[in-house]
């Protein structure tokens, strides 16, 4: 302040020197300054490695740590956008898929993107046999056909292949990173690959950003990738910390700890909506919750009777859950409402006690039964599945059916439904696969029924299995709108599941940051978050 | 008795009680369950037959009970307590991971708790039957009859909730990263490592947990303060103090308390033990990622191989600090070297 | 909170004297206090069904999460109970699964104490030995696996308190039994050609049984707390169950609704408060050294 009354020719040379230093060091310290944000989330993963994980919190990270073949727009599910690839032709049979990659990518290790890596990515993720390996399954064969062109042979026709193919499970991997990390695509992957415990603290992909750390339980962390070849995000380092209580999120938020909440329950997002600071995002919920029952009588008792599935159908309260969660919506099925021909609210079920006392009857529980419920204790994106659970437990007592709950751990819930092991169980789901056929993941046949609900092919009529077997095939809209409002009209009848609530998507963040933009199939994109001045 | 011979001594006691304490794990890891084999594997590995093989046969399953505990002790002898159901990590391993936030913290409240419980009970003793030993003593009934967890719900709700001076849940705040792992103790890595800001923001985060849980131990040391110190002010030679003209509180500090203070020492083991134990409710509340928490998460998940893991540590960490007392008292207690 | 083992088991046996007790509780009004609580509570519970505005599991989703008020005088929980009718029924829980402990504990450890105490020798040995390796492990901890291993209920949990606390009072029980074993009129009996059966049953027990019902009527609180606690942690009765630690735990999730949370814990606190009242007070009055 001082120095503009002093004359430079009396300023020391000393003093001066000094003073230019500290501009440097000042200027460069300001060089220095990371821009961070920090995310407070619910975590609910149990790996990294994009061909084990699948679950909400990998699939946030993995959108950016790597880049796929083909992507959607960045809110919607509306078409298909190249993202690796440059361009790709389908053969007329509808069996070729031909993609020619970008020539300017390069991993995070400094190697080009080369075809031979999407050859390895998917048939490692084919071949661990794990969590998202199934998504895979249409695909027969994959070649190399020069240094830029991969060929994939699929099993059958499928038109949703390419939706298919914008999971982050098939997100592309540097084959030589993970093969040096013990990695493998040979058809003995699901024993002999042991890349998962790197690919878990470090990501070997092509994305905005680097996976550099993962605390299970505690904090994620990504760091810039400089060399990405597309724009650079926002943010030099991004931190997900995990906060499972809904209410320390909002204090955390709130006090400016972390920069935005991606759990808060509908009620705190009401209540902070005058608050200056914080912005707030509200949209239609991706998120089907649904009830379980298994049809293997061993394991799901009276709930393997088709009638009675029918009856807790009929007894479950719709609105009181669209009361519980503020701009929640009932689904009309299992199919994602936000799909095509999805059933909405219009054509859902309603609530009829005298019609599911009718059916039990029918079944030969005139006087009930007891039945114990299995859930994650947990709160997802802001509601609490133990607050779902004791609603059903008093909706079903309305009808005769004594529900014990069993609230259990994530991680070890996930494993007795993945494995099929509950009989009567409280879940919810995201699609996989941003197209009607992601429901057939629900239906005989599929994924969830089968190994999850032990719902057979051999218990559903054959005419019912050929509508299936056409629903994966058709590309003629028209007919696929048809086909898939049957089969939804089928699932209201004879379902192993009872779907009752799409939440809301609430998320809050301080008000300075910007481009929050919510997607279906991967959430939030980290990598379009800003912060403004 | 010199020094060696009375250690000797004390670590000839804890062996079979170590022993004792594996037997007894063994039996309620056996004996509780209806099947070992459903307690300790994950729900989907029960169908498959090459996994409940391998897991009969390390831990002998098909053989009597004795041969059973043999092979367990051996395993156990190995650093293999099985591997936790719910993060699928030998327990070991995670027990070692997760055992130093635990010590931060317990070791903190034990300070606390011995800060405040002692002068409540000096207090209370000096000033016995008047309105301040009522209130001293109200106030450790309070802190032995509330609830630890409504203590530390009410504590985050006020202190850090409400009025933001106390750090919330957790270990270290958001945006700073773990200090460099030296001894896991966040604080002293912290100030090993220089870094003022790691550490100050580590030890806001202890404050409110270390604060509840030295609360609810504080009530039982004040307890113990005021009567041993009262049974103390008849001995003869306090007595014989005051008649030589010495001042109250002199004879209460000087004399009293160095003797008074012996059975709070000889509890201080125990109590630790204790507060390793009641930190799981603490830990629970306070996102404190402790073996505490583990434990916690270990139940609610009936992760079985984890939480008897836990339960043989702490065990075990009971039974070397009371080993530890034993021999500070040897120290204290002039009495012990003459038997 | 009292997950303390106290670490020497009552060494000095609370020996009840008769005659001189109802003259001192005029000196120890806390013992009245205490009393009147813990009474007072029972009532309560037991008139539930018919004091309670509701009934606890009753849902109003509409007006869920409102603090106290007319209508709901405690206020409501996330999904629209009274809280004030769940407070009420809570103590139908809690009051009996202490109580549960408490008794099965008594009679279980008299007869292990009694037993050691009597027969003495090895078996004595035995028993001392077992149960110091019992003491070792942290209480709440053991309490956890146990019900770990067996299934989180109400049942289970109070099963796991008697296996972690049985100790006390065979330890307890056997150092009364070894004392009257030396008294006088045991010696008269046996002189009289009294077989040991019958020694036991008629002259140890209804010595022996007094300070095992005081003991037991003071570890209640501990009981009670361990059992919230157990609760709090998701290891008792199920989540939509009124039990006090239950809706305690909802407050990890609730902390601004400090309505859903702090009634429970002051109805837990006063009630073990009450508990130890009544023991603080008998404790000066028996050992007049702190008095």
């Amino acid at each position: 302040m001082h120095m503009s009354a002093v004359r430079p020719a009396s300023v020391p040379r000393a003093f001066l020197a000094a003073a230019v230093a500290l501009f440097a060091i000042v200027g460069s310290s300001q060089a220095q300054a990371e821009e961070v944000i920090v995310i407070g989330h619910a975590e609910i993963t149990e790996a990294y490695d994009p061909a084990h994980a699948f679950n909400p919190t990998s699939g946030m990270v993995n959108r950016v740590a790597y880049d796929t073949l083909v992507t959607f727009p960045d809110a919607d599910a509306s078409s298909i956008e190249p993202l690796l690839a440059a361009s790709w032709s389908i053969s007329d049979d509808g069996l070729v898929y031909t993609f020619t990659l970008r020539d300017d990518v390069a991993f995070v290790s400094g190697n080009p993107l080369r075809a031979e890596d999407v050859v390895f990515s998917f048939n490692r993720l084919k071949n661990v046999r794990a969590q998202p390996s199934f998504l895979a399954d249409p695909i027969d064969s994959l070649e190399a056909l020069d240094e830029r062109t991969v060929a994939i042979t699929l099993v059958g026709p499928r038109p949703s292949f390419l939706a298919e193919l914008a999971n982050t499970a098939f997100s592309v991997t540097d084959a030589e990173v993970v093969r040096a990390n013990g990695g493998t695509d040979a058809d003995d992957a699901a024993e002999a690959d042991t890349a998962m415990s790197y690919l878990n603290q470090n990501s070997a992909g092509t994305g905005a950003y680097r996976l550099s750390s993962w605390s299970p339980q505690d904090r994620t962390e990504l760091v810039r990738n400089h060399d990405y070849w597309g724009e650079q995000p926002f943010f030099d380092r991004v931190i997900i910390v995990n906060i499972p209580e809904a209410a320390t999120q909002r204090v955390a938020l709130v006090s400016g700890n972390i920069d935005l909440a991606t759990d808060l329950t509908p009620d705190q997002v009401v209540a902070l909506e005058g608050n200056d600071d914080i912005g707030i995002f509200l949209g239609p919920g991706r998120w089907t919750h649904f009830l379980l029952m298994n049809r293997d009588a061993d394991i799901g008792g009276p709930m393997a009777d088709p009638l009675v599935a029918r009856a807790v159908r009929y007894a479950l309260d719709y609105q009181g859950y669209r009361d519980l969660w503020a701009g929640s919506v009932t689904p009309g099925s299992n199919m994602w409402i936000g799909l095509a021909g999805a059933f909405g609210q219009d054509r859902a079920m309603g609530r009829d006690v005298e019609r599911a006392r009718e059916l039990l009857a029918e079944a030969g529980y005139a006087d009930g039964f007891e039945v114990t419920l299995q859930y994650p204790d947990m709160t997802f994106a802001g509601v609490s599945l133990s607050t779902n659970a004791q609603k059903i437990q008093a909706d079903l007592a309305d009808v005769g059916i004594t529900v014990r709950l069993l609230p259990g751990e994530v991680q070890v819930a996930l494993e007795g439904y993945r494995s099929g092991q509950q009989g009567f169980a409280y879940w919810f789901w995201g699609p996989d696969k941003l197209d009607p056929v992601d429901f057939l993941e629900f239906l005989p046949g599929g994924k969830v029924a089968g190994e999850r609900a032990r719902w057979m092919p051999e218990m559903a009529d054959d005419e019912t299995m050929a509508m299936i077997e056409r629903a994966y095939q058709e590309t003629d809209d028209d007919a696929r709108l048809e086909l898939f409002t049957l089969l939804q009209e089928y699932a209201q009848e004879h379902s192993a599941f009872a779907p009752f609530n799409v939440p809301a998507v609430q998320t809050a963040f301080r008000a300075d940051i910007e481009g929050y933009v919510w997607h279906p199939q991967w959430g939030l994109d980290l990598a379009l978050l800003s912060r403004s001045n | 008795m010199p020094l060696y011979k009375y250690v000797l001594r004390r670590v000839l006691f804890a062996v079979p009680l170590v022993l004792g304490i594996t037997v007894v794990a063994f039996l309620i890891a056996n004996a509780v369950p209806a099947d070992p084999i459903n307690a300790n594997l994950p729900q989907s590995a029960l169908g498959n037959e090459r996994l409940v093989a391998a897991f009969r046969e390390k831990w002998g399953l098909d053989q009597p009970l004795h041969v059973q505990y043999l092979t367990y002790l051996g395993n156990l002898v190995q650093g293999d307590m099985g591997v936790s159901i719910r993060t699928n990590n030998p327990v070991f391993d995670d027990l070692r991971q997760f055992l130093p936030a635990t010590v931060e913290l317990a070791t903190v409240a034990i300070f606390v708790g011995l800060l405040l419980g002692v002068t409540f009970g000096i207090v209370s003793a000096v000033w016995r039957n008047s309105v301040v030993d009522y209130a001293v003593r109200v106030l450790a009934l309070i802190g032995v009859s509330f609830p630890v967890f409504l203590l530390a719900l009410i504590g985050l709700t006020v202190l850090h909730a409400q009025l933001g001076w106390v750090a919330g849940p957790g270990r270290l705040g958001f945006l700073l990263s773990r200090p460099p792992h030296v001894t896991g103790l966040f604080t002293v890595d912290a100030l090993l490592a220089g870094q003022w800001a790691t550490f100050r923001n580590a030890a806001s985060h202890l404050v409110l947990p270390s604060l509840v849980l030295g609360l609810y131990v504080s009530g039982i040391i004040a307890r113990i303060t005021r009567s041993s110190l009262l049974e103390v002010l008849y001995t003869d030679y306090i007595r014989t103090a005051r008649a030589k003209g010495q001042r109250e509180h002199a004879v209460v500090l000087r004399h009293g308390l160095s003797n008074a203070l012996i059975p709070v020492v000889t509890l201080l083991g125990v109590l630790y033990g204790n507060l390793l134990a009641g930190a799981v409710l603490t830990e629970a509340i306070f996102a404190w990622p402790g073996i505490g928490r583990y434990a916690y998460r270990a139940a609610t998940s009936q992760d079985f191989p984890a939480i008897m893991g836990v339960s043989m540590l702490i065990a075990f960490i009971y039974v070397v600090a009371n080993f530890i007392v034993d021999v500070l008292y040897f120290f204290l207690d002039p009495r012990i070297r003459y038997v | 909170m009292s997950l303390i083992t106290p670490p020497a088991t009552p060494s000095t046996p609370l020996t009840v004297r008769r005659g001189h007790r109802l003259r001192h509780l005029r000196r120890h009004p806390e013992i009245v206090v205490g009393a009147l609580v813990v009474i007072a509570w029972i009532v309560l519970s037991l008139l539930a069904p018919w004091i309670a505005p509701y009934h606890p599991l009753e849902q109003h989703i509409a007006d869920r999460l409102q603090p106290p008020n007319d209508t709901y005088r405690l206020g409501t929980d996330e999904l629209g109970r009274d809280i004030l009718s769940r407070v009420l029924y809570g103590g139908r829980i809690t009051i009996p699964a202490g109580l549960a402990v408490i008794v099965i504990n008594s009679i279980f450890g008299w007869l292990i104490g009694a037993v050691a105490g009597f027969v003495g020798g090895i078996w004595d040995e035995i028993m001392m030995r077992v149960t110091e390796l019992f003491m070792a492990f942290p209480t709440i901890i053991l309490a956890m696996a146990v019900t770990a291993a067996l299934g989180p209920d109400i049942r289970n949990a109070v099963i796991a308190l008697v296996i972690v606390r049985w100790t006390n009072y065979a330890r307890l029980t056997r150092g009364l039994i070894i004392e009257a074993k030396t008294n006088e009129y045991v010696e008269a009996a046996r002189a009289l050609g009294a077989k040991n059966p019958y020694l036991l049953f008629r002259t140890l027990l209804p010595n022996s049984i007094a300070p095992v019902v005081v003991y037991g009527s003071l570890d209640i609180g501990n009981a009670i707390l361990l059992f919230a606690g157990l609760s709090f942690l998701g290891l008792g009765p199920e989540p939509s169950s009124p039990e006090w630690g239950r809706m305690i735990s909802i407050g990890i999730h609730f902390f601004d609704q400090w309505w859903m949370w702090l009634f429970p814990g002051l109805a837990i606190a006063s009630l073990v408060m009450a508990f130890n009242f009544i023991g603080d007070g008998l404790r000066d009055m028996l050992d007049p050294r702190t008095r």
